[in-house]
């Protein structure tokens, strides 16, 4: 969280005389982070990000606190000053005295209480420099009583309640856990149904506060206001949690009481509470300090090893400067000739739990810049085969084949899901999406993909995109199944251009693949126009075209040619080794040989037969031309091949390669009865 | 005899002169030491002479033949240079062959990774939706810890496990953490885990989805020097030579102690200017690896220690290209993405 105050406020604790520029800089490198510095009038504002595990420090006197343990360990001049007040003897001031009857039902939920009645209140506007101090914060200023709440969490990080004591029917306050469904109006005037667990406190017959996150409206501080009641506690950390997550509504309060609050000084944060309302109103405690303290956190002592320290800081640091460095900063701690043994302060005793902890603070102290810089020694592990370096090399190779990479969200709408046509029961949704346009995660790429071209369809006409990412499927009781695709999509294109892209993808990653029609619907693509791809029987992939239903969908002109390739798939079968062969030293014989078939015939089953009738004396066969025309006569299509014939002894010698010619053609009219073309 | 050479050779050297092309010089070759050449039939009709003259004759052809090869020679070559002597223009454009291009978020990645790889970390990648107890529980953030808001989670509908808890959308890469340590079980480890993350925000410098990469090096005696020249190392081959980083405490559950990661601005170096914060340009977090997380990962820690990093690839790119809206990324806008 940050918090914002001026610098003179802080100086107020801190007496240095050191720049604000400067003092940002040693509390930056080695405490709270100055996140920005901002002028204000003759003052300056300081914005400081505080982690999550330092509440103590999210006050202004918690900063001054850092700062002096940092400032003094580098010999620069600063001292601590308290804030006046905490420590007053919180006696009644006048004989009639006020009773408040408090029964807490369960201890768990509140591990101190403290809350005093004082009498004699004047309602008016704060003096000026609590005003001007709350609104340089970013608080608005209120009366003189309910500002003490706002000012006592900023300047001592206590978040702290005021209630009006004559609206608290019969001085009566049962703190107690919430039902179900039990309503509270709060300050905001917002009715707040709760959940079962809340912390509230009710008053002879209504609840008047939901306690560490906002006090309820019907016990507020008015103008009218004659008798109040100062209130500081320190609640159930969890309790606070779940319901300021069930109510979805979260105070500073809230979010300070959820981190933890220091419950020894919780007295003297009344104290002070006491001592601002006397100055500012005029009051005088009318009862006894109520102080119920069941909750008393232990502090345990840590040890922490000198090598250890040492090792980690790389340096050998004296134990006496560690140990002065903890005793800045609150601890209790002692050295023996090997280690350290420390006992935190007890606002910080939910922070520290292990040696690791006492090892950071010495070490920011100390300053992280003040430590060494180098690579780490040590062995080098063995490589791991990884799919990153290969879809890295792939991702390359693509950008060379003239694709351009897009990235789009993985989660997608249900409109999308539905244009795929998957069911919803197979498929991965968030419970607690941003929008509805991000509620699944995707099964496919090649419905973002196509939403990209139509996009950009009117900037170009010849897009040609792919995308690798992540799909997701479910996959009952474990964890989805995560494989990683790869989508490719070409505008205005046609089967043959995105099966060669395809094929060549293959032969960079040295492996082959069959290509087969298409064996069931397939909700993306035209079943007719759209092949499947296996290597060794796996299916790892789908080429074609887009079907109509989804171009439209994005009213895309035009056809769009596109792959779907599973590389999770790919990356774990295993790649074809290359072996060497000897290069030729006789000539081969090269023919071509034409033939028409029907338009039906698969060119595979064709070129294998030729292979087989052509065998041992034809080395290679290459298609070189396939065309349809009328002339050839309905639904027949012409085929040339070019064969190579080539022998390892000597040339072919021509009535070698004429029988094998007609041993082909013979083969050929045969199985496919076609027409060879002379 | 001799003028019968002479003659010849003057013949030969006249045609030669005359040769327009390299196909001329060719012909007249052969019409002179061809088969039938009158060069070649010079030399057969030493068998006429007499024997005593035969030496004699001998020098002369020799002569004569390596004065036309050196004629001939001369003048291919001349030709040769004449048929260089084309003009072109030099600053037309090229034929070129069409190009795409990578992703900027690719083109850091497969940088990141370079630079990382040198140092001996491994490319290693984890699931993008896991169990709670990866992302959270392991890295000592036990289930309703206020640290866990920093996150901003999506979860997956459906029946949590017991031990492992519910299924979310890695709002990080420090999954991997524990992950690998089940994997290598026994340090050295130096893993680089890049992948999609997700968390519930959106604004100019959040996308609900984004990529970050996580480091982590365990092994004996892994001191915050080693993670500073890390990161030194990282910083001035990705950023350039005179960025500095330093570090700065922070928290976070995992790491103990914890950093912030600053680079020095690029454009005031280090100055101070509007852009920056004082000069700093906040890179991500750091930290050594806390050993309840060592242990979560069955490694020894006191035997092992060791430090671990996220960070965010978009961050480090805006930080790079001056890109103000980090939206722009995933809106894939081809005029966008040409640029780079």
């Amino acid at each position: 969280m940050n918090i914002k105050f001026p610098v003179s406020w802080l100086r107020e604790y801190l007496k240095t005389d050191l720049a604000a520029k400067t003092l940002a800089n040693h509390l930056s490198l080695s405490g709270p982070s100055v996140e920005r510095i901002t002028k204000h009038k003759e003052d300056f504002i300081f914005d400081v990000e505080v982690t999550s595990n330092r509440p103590d420090a999210a006050s202004v006197f918690g900063v001054a606190r850092e700062a002096n343990a940092i400032l003094a360990y580098r010999n620069e001049q600063a001292k601590l000053i308290e804030p006046k007040g905490l420590n007053l003897i919180l006696e009644p001031d006048i004989s009639k005295r006020l009773k408040l009857d408090v029964v807490i039902k369960n201890k768990s939920l509140c591990s101190r209480f403290t809350a005093i009645v004082m009498d004699n209140v004047t309602i008016k506007p704060s003096p000026a420099i609590i005003r001007n101090r709350l609104e340089a914060a970013g608080t608005r200023s209120i009366n003189n009583i309910v500002d003490i709440s706002n000012y006592l969490m900023l300047e001592l990080g206590q978040p702290m309640h005021t209630f009006d004591y004559d609206k608290v029917k019969n001085a009566k306050m049962i703190l107690r856990e919430s039902e179900e469904g039990e309503k509270i109006v709060t300050l905001d005037n917002q009715t707040r149904k709760l959940p079962k667990g809340a912390i509230v406190i009710e008053d002879q017959k209504r609840l008047i506060d939901l306690c560490g996150i906002m006090g309820g409206a019907n016990s507020q501080i008015s103008n009218r206001t004659k008798r109040v009641i100062l209130f500081v506690q320190a609640y159930n950390q969890l309790a606070i949690r779940k319901t300021t997550q069930a109510l979805s509504f979260r105070t500073e309060a809230a979010s300070r009481f959820e981190k933890g609050v220091d419950t020894e000084f919780i007295p003297q944060a009344l104290s002070r509470a006491v001592y601002l309302a006397k100055k500012t109103s005029g009051a005088k405690i009318a009862s006894e300090l109520i102080d119920i303290y069941t909750g008393k956190r232990k502090t345990k002592q840590i040890s922490l090893e000198l090598n250890k320290l040492k090792s980690y800081l790389n340096t050998d640091i004296y134990p006496g400067s560690a140990l002065k460095i903890l005793k800045l900063l609150g601890f209790t701690a002692n050295t023996s000739s090997s280690k350290i043994t420390a006992t935190a302060p007890s606002w910080r005793a939910e922070d520290i739990e292990d040696d690791v902890d006492l090892i950071e603070e010495v070490a920011r102290i100390y300053g992280y810049h003040n430590l060494e810089s180098k690579l780490p020694e040590g062995p080098i592990p063995e490589k791991s085969n990884d799919e990153l370096k290969k879809t890295i090399n792939l991702k390359e190779s693509l950008k060379f084949q003239g694709l351009t990479e897009v990235m789009t969200y993985s989660i997608i709408s249900k409109d999308l899901l539905n244009l795929a046509q998957i069911k919803e029961k197979g498929m991965v949704e968030l419970s607690n999406p941003l929008t509805e346009e991000w509620q699944f995660m995707r099964p496919t790429l090649l419905i973002s993909l196509a939403q990209v071209i139509g996009k950009n369809q009117n900037l170009k006409s010849d897009l040609k995109i792919f995308e690798i990412a992540k799909t997701y499927l479910k996959n009952p009781n474990e964890l989805p199944k995560q494989d990683l695709m790869l989508s490719v999509c070409l505008q205005n294109s046609n089967f043959y251009e995105i099966k060669g892209l395809i094929e060549q993808m293959f032969q960079t990653q040295n492996k082959e693949a069959k290509w087969q029609k298409l064996s069931e619907n397939h909700r993306l693509f035209e079943k007719d126009e759209t092949a499947e791809i296996t290597i060794d029987r796996q299916k790892i992939g789908t080429v074609g075209i887009l079907s109509s239903k989804t171009t439209d969908y994005f009213d895309i002109k035009g056809k769009i040619s596109a792959a779907e390739i599973n590389l999770s798939n790919v990356y774990d079968l295993p790649s074809s080794a290359k072996t060497y062969k000897p290069i030729p030293k006789y000539p081969p014989i090269i023919e071509d040989i034409s033939a028409i078939f029907s338009n039906s015939t698969p060119l595979e089953g064709i070129i294998s037969a030729v292979r087989k009738a052509g065998s041992p004396l034809v080395r290679n066969i290459e298609v070189i031309d396939i065309f349809e025309d009328e002339k050839l006569g309905v639904n027949k299509k012409s085929v040339t091949l070019r064969l190579t014939y080539q022998r390892s002894d000597r040339t072919p010698i021509q009535e070698e390669v004429n029988e094998t010619r007609n041993n082909i053609s013979k083969h050929l009219e045969k199985s496919f009865l076609a027409k060879i073309r002379k | 005899m001799n003028n019968k050479i002479q003659k010849v050779a003057e013949e030969a050297k006249t045609n030669i002169s005359n040769c327009q092309t390299q196909q001329d010089i060719d012909l007249v070759y052969l019409e002179v030491f061809g088969k039938n050449g009158t060069f070649t039939n010079l030399i057969k009709e030493i068998s006429k002479i007499r024997k005593s003259d035969r030496p004699k004759f001998g020098q002369l052809i020799n002569a004569a033949k390596k004065t036309l090869d050196g004629i001939l020679k001369e003048k291919q070559a001349s030709l040769k240079l004449q048929k260089e002597r084309k003009f072109i223009d030099v600053t037309a454009p090229g034929k070129k062959r069409e190009l795409g291009h990578l992703h900027l978020v690719s083109q850091a990645i497969e940088e990141i990774v370079s630079i990382f790889s040198q140092l001996g970390f491994q490319p290693a990648s984890y699931p993008e939706i896991d169990w709670d107890w990866y992302a959270f529980e392991s890295l000592n953030m036990p289930k309703n810890h206020p640290a866990r808001d920093d996150w901003e989670t999506f979860f997956i509908k459906g029946e949590p496990k017991s031990k492992l808890g519910n299924q979310v959308l890695t709002p990080h890469t420090s999954n991997g953490q524990v992950r690998e340590m089940e994997k290598i079980k026994k340090p050295p480890i130096r893993m680089l885990n890049i992948a999609r993350c997700y968390r519930r925000q959106i604004d100019i410098s959040h996308t609900p989805m984004f990529h970050q990469f996580e480091g982590l090096l365990v092994d004996k005696n892994v001191s915050i020097a080693d993670l500073k020249g890390t990161f030194d190392y990282f910083t001035t081959r990705f950023f350039g030579p005179k960025r500095v980083t330093r570090l700065r405490p922070h928290h976070f559950r995992f790491t103990e102690p914890s950093f912030e990661v600053d680079v020095t601005c690029s454009i005031c170096k280090g100055r101070g200017c509007r852009l920056c914060k004082d000069g700093w340009l906040e890179l991500g977090g750091a930290g050594m690896v806390h050993p309840k997380v060592l242990a979560a990962g069955k490694i020894d820690h006191n035997k092992y220690s060791g430090f671990a990093f996220g960070w965010g690839v978009e961050r480090t790119i805006a930080m790079r290209t001056d890109l103000d809206d980090i939206r722009l990324l995933y809106q894939n806008d081809i005029r966008f993405l040409k640029q780079f």
